[in-house]
């Protein structure tokens, strides 16, 4: 971020305009950037995710909107904003409408965390894997918000299971984030990032010796995520749509985007954690040696937010993998399968960690 | 608990293995589906000697003959094929056409004219 920022200080110098408005509105143009790629990652999200799912499934998904149904999201985003806003009579209004904007923020600003380059990071904290395992469990709260002022017993109910869900996984995702953190000795993303580069190349990055935490972090964050198999709080056989049944319209249209804001992020920072963030598979950036001079030096930046996107739909390809093949769980199953298996088997994935970094922590350090 | 596992590990394989396989989608409107032969779709009559056999086999009583119109009543058929079946001349046939669906009740009342019999009958 600070070669960025002299760039642009710089860059302001040379047409005289003071240095107190580049101050000002550079901390305005990445929360932008952020913002219109997370709609425009969204859009694709969704497509990616249905097309696939059709595939899985030997189907075709959606074709008929625009050229092989590059359009669908839009026609369906289009047709939410049309519909009518309802809010059920005996609904506590104000939280009402207020849960689905509480679910969006957290999703913002968990993505102003993540290193996107190594000089785009919004929001680059000496803690910041801390603050976003924080703000991966606010959604928790505004879907209670919403189950609870919807005055429907299938929205309490999906609600209640949801925090039930939550208090049980959150567990293991933290000793799972903690065992990575050993290995890097930084609660920094992009101290971690830089941890896994080494002349081992792919196999030095945390999936290979953590590969026990990698796949728990996979499991449990589809059950933070609320994706099947873990989908309880949305079972429609059971729920109706679980907390989002009184929500329509543009209400509902911020749910979905929270949902895929928060699938698109988690993905991310699991690469970030396992999969090498922002660094190229190759062992060195193809863009230097395919662009000489300035262009090529620059280009670096977007080719790492290119690996790390790759690496991001990687996981998302696995997650509707995993949606496509597996049935939901029951409540109960869900809760044991939690506690009596991924936690312990998260505690023994630190310790290992623990041990490895102290014998040959030379290695991995 | 291990069997379990290779049973999900296969589950997750043979999902895989289906993404690579051309899908069976019918596109509807663009392609249509294959009727088998003996298919029993819209009825289609050409030829009757009026002999009213047809309006006394059919269950749903579908069939009507009111001097040179011959007509089915669309809203009624059950597409069993009792009249093309007892037929004397085989003037009934069942067609391979299933696309029925309209939006005036009018057109679900088919309507076919008798002709050139009446002569024959006389003499
Ligand atoms: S197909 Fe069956 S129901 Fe339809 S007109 Fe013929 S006999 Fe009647
Ligand atoms: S259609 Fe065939 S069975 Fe029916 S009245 Fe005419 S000749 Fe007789």
């Amino acid at each position: 971020m600070n070669y960025l920022y002299f760039l642009y200080i710089e860059f302001l110098a040379k047409h005289n305009i003071p240095k107190i408005f580049g101050d000002i509105t550079f901390y305005v143009i990445p929360a932008c950037i952020i913002f219109v790629a997370l709609i425009l990652v969204i859009l694709v999200l969704v497509l990616f995710e249905r097309k696939l799912l059709g595939w899985f499934t030997q189907r075709k998904g959606p074709n008929r909107v625009g050229f092989w149904g590059v359009l669908q999201t839009l026609a369906d985003a289009f047709k939410l904003l049309c519909k009518e806003n309802i809010t059920p009579i005996g609904a506590d209004r104000a939280v009402f409408n207020l849960a689905p904007i509480i679910m969006f923020l957290p999703v913002l600003i968990a993505l102003g965390l993540i290193p996107f380059s190594s000089e785009f990071t919004f929001m680059n904290f000496q803690t910041n894997v801390l603050i976003y395992v924080i703000l991966a469990t606010f959604p928790v709260l505004s879907i209670l918000l919403a189950g609870w002022a919807s005055n429907n017993k299938y929205s309490l109910i999906g609600g209640v299971r949801n925090v039930a869900q939550i208090l049980a996984y959150e567990l293991p995702i933290s000793f799972t984030v903690l065992s990575v953190i050993v290995l890097a000795s930084s609660m920094n993303l992009t101290q971690i990032t830089l941890a896994q580069s080494n002349q081992y190349g792919v196999l030095g990055w945390y999936w290979f010796p953590c590969i026990i935490g990698f796949g728990l972090m996979l499991i449990c964050t589809l059950a933070e995520l609320n994706r099947c198999p873990f989908d309880l709080p949305e079972a429609e056989s059971e729920l109706i749509a679980g907390y989002n049944t009184e929500y329509s319209g543009m209400r509902f249209a911020l749910f979905y985007l929270s949902e895929y804001g928060m699938l698109f992020a988690n993905s991310l920072f699991i690469s970030v954690l396992f999969l090498g963030g922002y660094l190229s598979p190759f062992g060195k950036y193809l863009s230097p040696i395919l662009f000489s001079g300035p262009v090529g030096n620059i280009l670096i930046y977007f080719e790492q937010a290119f690996w790390l996107f790759a690496k991001s739909f990687l996981i998302i390809f696995i997650f509707i993998w995993v949606r496509a093949t597996l049935p939901r769980l029951a409540s109960f199953d869900l809760l044991k399968f939690s506690w009596n298996i991924l936690l312990p088997l998260s505690i023994v994935n630190l310790l290992l960690m623990s041990l490895l970094k102290f014998f040959v922590g030379g290695v991995y350090a | 608990m291990l069997k379990e596992f290779y049973y999900m590990l296969l589950s997750f394989l043979t999902v895989f293995k289906h993404l690579f396989k051309r899908p069976v989608t019918l596109e509807y409107p663009e392609k249509k589906s294959e009727v088998g032969e003996r298919f029993r779709g819209k009825p289609y009559m050409k030829g009757c000697i009026k002999c009213g056999t047809c309006i006394k086999v059919c269950p749903a009583n579908a069939i009507k003959i009111e001097d040179n119109d011959f007509i089915f009543d669309m809203k009624k058929c059950i597409f069993c094929g009792n009249c093309s079946f007892y037929c004397p001349v085989k003037a009934i046939k069942m067609t391979q056409n299933y696309e029925l669906a309209t939006n005036d009740v009018n057109d679900l009342k088919l309507l076919y004219k008798i002709e050139g019999r009446e002569n024959e009958r006389l003499d």
